[in-house]
């Protein structure tokens, strides 16, 4: 037996461990006389002293060992452990030194061109992650896929900015009335492909129908009050095959546009006994409640991008929005709430015996392009006032690169455009290529930092790219130029102001998109057998998305305690969100915050639908899955990965067992009941939640079993399945007490609010500085912690990060 | 090389070789390809699918039209591109797999013959080719991976003219000068990746000296294509064809893209191609000894009306007639010896299950040729469709890709075997 390290560790190992960790029985695989503490087995001992330090080892049936003898011990690994991390730091630094990734690539061209409508990202490779995140450098790979996209990305853009018109566009409105819109009217008549009248366009004027118009007996245009008063109108979302747009106007360049659409709610009357459920659309009213429009932009084939939401109120009402739109998109409106009819035999899920709702669009005006400088920035900074290649590389190399830059770089480029000039290019081709090879170069893909502390510049773009995932305005420029960005005070209001700038609305989105897996939310889809009522729901996903960032951005904007995470008093939601949490008097399409009702399980994000949503695959739901998410995620206490043979337990889709008793039969063996005890628990109390976040009493299933609800799906299918087990959502927290439900296991949760902080931290730290937080870094968590006072608000959690050693150092 | 030349000679296939297929063929691993065509309303699922499964299955009416080719075919079954849905615009999708093409913010992703070209383009002289039959310019099969359509090729004609004809002196040197360009500008970052190199040690280090090979591979496979532009284009002995005058013309479209496929194949010209059937957009076509009375799109929409059945079979059987046709061509042609069929990979199908009701699973599909066992009805559960794109990831693999997903894929295609 060798037992290494300092007297302290070898006492106590000896009296504490080595019954269940010596070589015979080496339980949990460990076996303490074979584990020098040397640094290839550190991950190991840090293990040991997690444990050790949690109080789980030795475990509770064992005598404790004396306080005393465990700070001891806990000392002496540690120190070894910890000064390994700072003999790295001070040769290599905590991080690898790592390119843009695709969403700070996309951000800095459009800071740098002042173009905010260019679309990048999607040209590029997807990034790898580590440590779930798409910001550490051993994960950042380069290939000549990446650099082919590099190249055709920078080229694309400066080809999209000088695409802008050369002479000063006069400000225009127009009026695109929607009678003569062909994309509206020619669905309006009955032909071989649809003899539906919900899948028909149809004629109102003022709130009334027009028979006779749809009819073909009067002509559809050209009655006195048709443009103004005249509209068309639909019964039905817009999906294939009813897709009205405002396909006459196409915006004939990138820019910002101001538009306004005016639609109303109308009522539409049923059909002829026995087929209530079909519409008359000769038999028109005034709406009986507002009707939400998503308003999409389109470029063919179908390719639709999401500009903003309004509420259609049943008077004619106009949603106005300023939005940028790229060269060949039109404007296309989606009734949201409306059903969306898919064969065979549909019936609308809206549709009473009364009649059903409907909405009338009478007319979309267009303003724009808008233009606040002329000549826009974009072409200012390529094409200026100079003709001398040599001060115009000069300038944009200032510009795109984050530091200073060196007068051999500026020669190299502008060798390069000469060369091109050499070869009879012309000068503005020459030059677009020499600033394509500037967005391409290390200076500008890489984020260069040398060991030890970071020096001004270095500190501005970590910053930015941390708050705005883009580079140093011009602001932290001039104080990286003038040295002044590293002193404490002005690092902290920079931090405040950039948190302050609707830029940090990037920061919110990415970090999500990553920390919770947001950027999934469309990954799967609600079963359309199972979950007809969510099936083809845009309107919810995207709501369910948007409240996450709206209340983590709250959380940030109001310095909230970090144990909102957990649990809050408080929702940010719209009436679609509302409706899905069974919450009464939110209206509309536009999000606020609301206090949260007494006896709601709701509040914090574990219970928010579009966490439910990316936790579940749209069939069904996982405790398992859950809670590793949970636990990973929100309580930062990751479990190890399941073993490779054990298959995953699948949940029964037929009913016949609840997916609490096949794990029930799972965790009667030992060996995975140890880890199951700890994963599962905060999954148990989320399995009252569906795969969208619904709340249930019992599952739902297919196939025989049970009579089927009445209803019908936002597809106008029939309902098919039937409710069966019911949910059993009670559990054990491990040390920390039993629960019922959801609502009381946040209780148990909130217990320990600096966990809640310290992942927090854990979390924005990867994120901020490209790596994650290691044993030598924990004691600048805790006092990153102790420095945000007893709540830790999440504001003040961030600028204690900017202005830790951690931050502030590669 | 003479020994190829007089095959393919023997073989009475109406062609020479070009000039400096040394640079077309080279050694190594022996070129494959893919040619992936989709009839965007698909086939009569009960007269295509067989009613039975595995190697010994009995062929259906459709497929008994492909009865020469049963052991070098493989029938889909049972398979789906997940979450695809939405009817008509799902033939976006037939090669991206993006899922819902018709809900709010989509946006399209990187199709499979483009995913494929980032990595085999440069080897030919054009690294892909993106055809279509009365599809309009805004429809094809190709999608950039920023999700931007790429305009198909509609004209037999033009094509011909691309793939065989000499370009004129200034389109010449435009190429020339853009692929010079592009590599002096690799020139020029790599020069500052090596300064700034000097400094690092490390893990850092090897982040530049990636960054340093992906510039490297870039402009060596600049280099390449570069190459191509000094490199007379191969002539063939057939003639330029002659365009069908109307859409009218479906089937003698169809059958030009087809052999002008087999021509790209044959002469190395390019290692991809993507062939989109539009025929939603067709109108009332021209069939031998059936008069077809309604437009294309109409006859699918047939409610089982008998009539529009009727019609609609006799269009789907003179596309199993082309598809024997374009097979028996790539089985004629020769390359190196072998045939051309088993170095290349053919899939059909389409992105509607049954154009009558829109569905958008139990696609039909065949797949043909290349380095796989054929010979089946692989069937899969019709309940819970499998994953098309898995099928994708073999294609992708055969090509001597190292890669291990495509889009939703969760594998390679289970019981899709190579022949080696």
């Amino acid at each position: 037996m060798c037992l290494s390290g300092p007297p302290p560790i070898a006492a106590f190992v000896e009296k504490h461990c080595l019954d269940c960790h010596d070589a015979d029985t080496a339980k949990g695989g460990l076996d303490l006389t074979a584990l020098p503490l040397e640094p290839k087995v550190f991950d190991t001992w840090a293990k040991v002293h997690d444990r050790v330090r949690d109080g789980e080892m030795p475990p509770a049936k064992r005598s404790r060992p004396p306080r005393k003898q465990a700070t001891a011990f806990l000392a002496a690994v540690a120190e070894p452990l910890a000064a390994a991390d700072r003999a790295r730091d001070a040769a290599a630094g905590r991080t690898t030194s790592r390119r843009l990734n695709r969403f700070e690539y996309e951000n800095s061209l459009r800071d740098l061109f002042g173009a905010p409508w260019l679309q990048i990202k999607e040209m590029l490779p997807e990034d790898g992650e580590a440590f779930r995140f798409n910001k550490v450098g051993e994960a950042l790979d380069i290939s000549h896929v990446q650099m082919a996209q590099y190249l055709a990305a920078a080229e694309y853009a400066i080809g999209e900015v000088l695409a802008s018109q050369t002479v000063r566009p006069e400000p225009k409105t127009v009026r695109y009335y929607t009678r003569e819109m062909g994309s509206f009217a020619r669905k309006m008549k009955f032909t071989e492909f649809n003899r539906s009248p919900e899948r028909a366009t149809f004629p109102v004027l003022g709130f009334a129908g027009q028979a006779d118009v749809r009819a073909y007996k009067t002509p559809l245009t050209g009655g006195p009050t048709d443009r103004e008063e005249g509209g068309m109108a639909v019964v039905a979302g817009a999906y294939e095959p009813l897709e009205p747009k405002f396909d006459e106007f196409v915006a004939r360049q990138a820019g910002r546009y101001k538009i306004r659409l005016n639609a109303h709610s109308i009522w539409v009357g049923p059909g002829k006994a026995p087929s209530w459920w079909r519409p008359d659309l000769d038999t028109v009213s005034r709406g009986r409640r507002s009707e939400p429009i998503t308003l999409y932009t389109e470029k063919p084939p179908h390719q639709l991008r999401r500009i903003g939401a309004f509420d259609a109120a049943p008077t004619p009402t106009i949603g106005e929005f300023e939005v940028y739109l790229l060269k060949g998109e039109t404007i296309r409106p989606d009734p949201a709430r409306l059903f969306r009819s898919r064969p065979p035999n549909w019936h609308n899920p809206l549709a009473t015996e009364e009649g059903q709702p409907g909405v009338n669009y009478r007319w979309l005006e267009v303003e724009g392009p808008l233009v606040d400088e002329w000549p826009p920035a974009g072409r200012r900074l390529l094409f200026g006032e100079s003709t001398d290649p040599k001060q115009l590389m000069e300038n944009f190399l200032r510009r795109a690169y984050r530091r200073p830059v060196a007068q051999a770089e500026i020669d190299s480029f502008v060798g390069l455009v000469k060369k091109a000039l050499d070869r009879g290019v012309s000068f503005p081709a020459a030059m677009r290529t020499g600033y394509a090879a500037v967005l391409c170069s290390p200076g500008f893909i890489f984020l260069e930092e040398k060991a030890g502390p970071l020096d001004d510049f270095a500190l501005a773009s970590r910053l930015s790219y941390f708050l705005w995932n883009s580079s140093p305005d011009e602001t932290l420029r001039s104080l990286a130029r003038q040295g002044l960005l590293t002193r404490p005070a002005i690092l902290r209001a920079q931090t405040q102001r950039m948190l302050d700038d609707p830029r940090s609305r990037r920061f919110v989105d990415l970090f999500l998109d990553y920390w919770l897996d947001l950027r999934r939310v469309n990954a799967t889809s609600p079963d359309a057998g199972l979950y007809p009522d969510y099936y083809l729901d845009d309107l919810l996903v995207e709501s369910a998305a948007e409240e996450t960032q709206l209340f983590f951005a709250e959380l940030v904007r109001k310095d909230l305690p970090a144990r909102n995470v957990v649990s809050s008093n408080f929702l940010v939601i719209n009436e679609r969100l509302a409706t899905h949490y069974g919450l009464r008097g939110v209206d509309g399409v536009n999000f606020r915050r609301v206090p949260l009702p007494a006896k709601s399980p709701r509040g914090g994000l574990m219970t928010q639908a579009s966490v439910l949503k990316v936790t579940a695959n749209g069939t069904t739901t996982s405790p398992v899955l859950r809670g590793v998410w949970v636990m990973e995620r929100i309580l930062g206490k990751p479990s190890p990965p399941p073993p490779p043979s054990v298959p995953a337990v699948e949940p029964d889709t037929r009913g016949a067992t609840t997916i609490r008793e096949q794990l029930d039969k799972h965790r009667s063996d030992k060996t995975c009941a140890a880890c199951h005890a700890r994963i599962d628990p905060a999954g148990f109390a989320l399995e009252s939640f569906d795969v969208l976040g619904g709340w249930r009493d019992q599952y739902r299933a297919l196939g025989d079993g049970g009579p089927r609800p009445p209803g019908y799906g936002k597809n106008g299918q029939p309902f098919e399945f039937h409710l069966a087990q019911p949910v059993d959502p009670a559990g054990d927290l491990p040390g920390g007490g039993a629960f019922l439900d959801i609502v009381e296991l946040k209780r148990l949760l909130l217990r320990d609010e600096r966990q809640i902080a310290r992942n927090l931290v854990r979390q924005l730290l990867v994120f901020g500085t490209g790596a994650p937080v290691r044993f030598g870094d924990r004691a600048q968590v805790e006092a990153i912690l102790d420095g945000a006072g007893k709540h830790h608000g999440v504001r003040t959690l961030i600028s204690q990060i900017v202005s830790s050693e951690l931050f502030r150092s590669k | 090389m003479m020994n190829r030349r007089t095959l393919l000679r023997g073989a009475g296939v109406a062609m020479a070789l070009p000039m400096l297929e040394a640079h077309a063929v080279k050694k190594g691993p022996p070129p494959r390809r893919i040619l992936a065509i989709c009839n965007n309303l698909g086939l009569l699922p009960e007269k295509f699918f067989p009613t039975t499964a595995g190697r010994d299955y009995t062929p259906s009416p459709y497929l008994e039209l492909l009865a020469e080719h049963r052991s070098s075919l493989t029938v889909l079954g049972g398979v789906m591109h997940p979450d695809v849905d939405g009817g008509h615009p799902a033939d976006n999708c037939f090669l991206t797999a993006a899922p819902h093409p018709s809900s709010g913010g989509f946006r399209n992703t990187i199709s499979l013959d483009q995913f494929a070209a980032q990595q085999i383009g440069h080897l030919t002289r054009f690294p892909s080719l993106t055809l279509g039959v009365n599809a309009s310019s805004q429809h094809s099969l190709s999608w950039t991976p920023g999700g931007v359509l790429i305009p198909c090729e509609e004209k037999p004609s033009a094509l011909f003219r691309r793939l065989f004809l000499k370009g004129s002196g200034q389109e010449i040197a435009d190429q020339i000068r853009r692929l010079e360009l592009g590599r002096s500008v690799m020139d020029t970052v790599s020069d500052q990746a090596r300064s700034l190199q000097v400094n690092l040690t490390g893990r850092d280090r090897e982040r530049m000296d990636q960054y340093f090979t992906g510039v490297r591979d870039l402009e060596h496979r600049m280099e390449k294509s570069r190459q191509w532009e000094d490199i007379p284009k191969p002539t063939v002995k057939v003639k330029e064809p002659v365009d069908a005058k109307s859409a009218s013309e479906y089937i003698l479209k169809t059958r030009l893209m087809y052999d002008m496929a087999r021509l790209a194949f044959e002469t190395d010209s390019t290692r991809l191609v993507t062939l989109m059937l539009d025929s939603v957009s067709s109108p009332a076509i021209e069939i031998e000894g059936t008069e077809i009375k309604d437009g294309y799109h109409s006859l699918s929409h047939h409610g089982k009306s008998e009539v529009k059945l009727k019609q609609l079979e006799a269009i789907d059987r003179e596309h199993m007639k082309l598809l024997a046709g374009l097979f028996r061509g790539l089985k004629d042609a020769k390359e190196e010896g072998g045939a051309l069929f088993d170095r290349t990979m053919v899939l059909y199908g389409s992105n509607m299950g049954n154009a009558n009701t829109h569905v958008t699973t139990n696609l039909p599909v065949l797949f043909a040729g290349g380095p796989f066992k054929h010979g089946q009805h692989l069937l899969f559960d019709r309940e819970r469709n499998y994953p098309l794109p898995n099928l994708f990831v073999n294609m992708l693999q055969a090509l001597g890709l190292e890669v291990d997903r495509f889009a939703t894929s969760t594998g390679t295609m289970r019981g899709i075997d190579a022949t080696v």
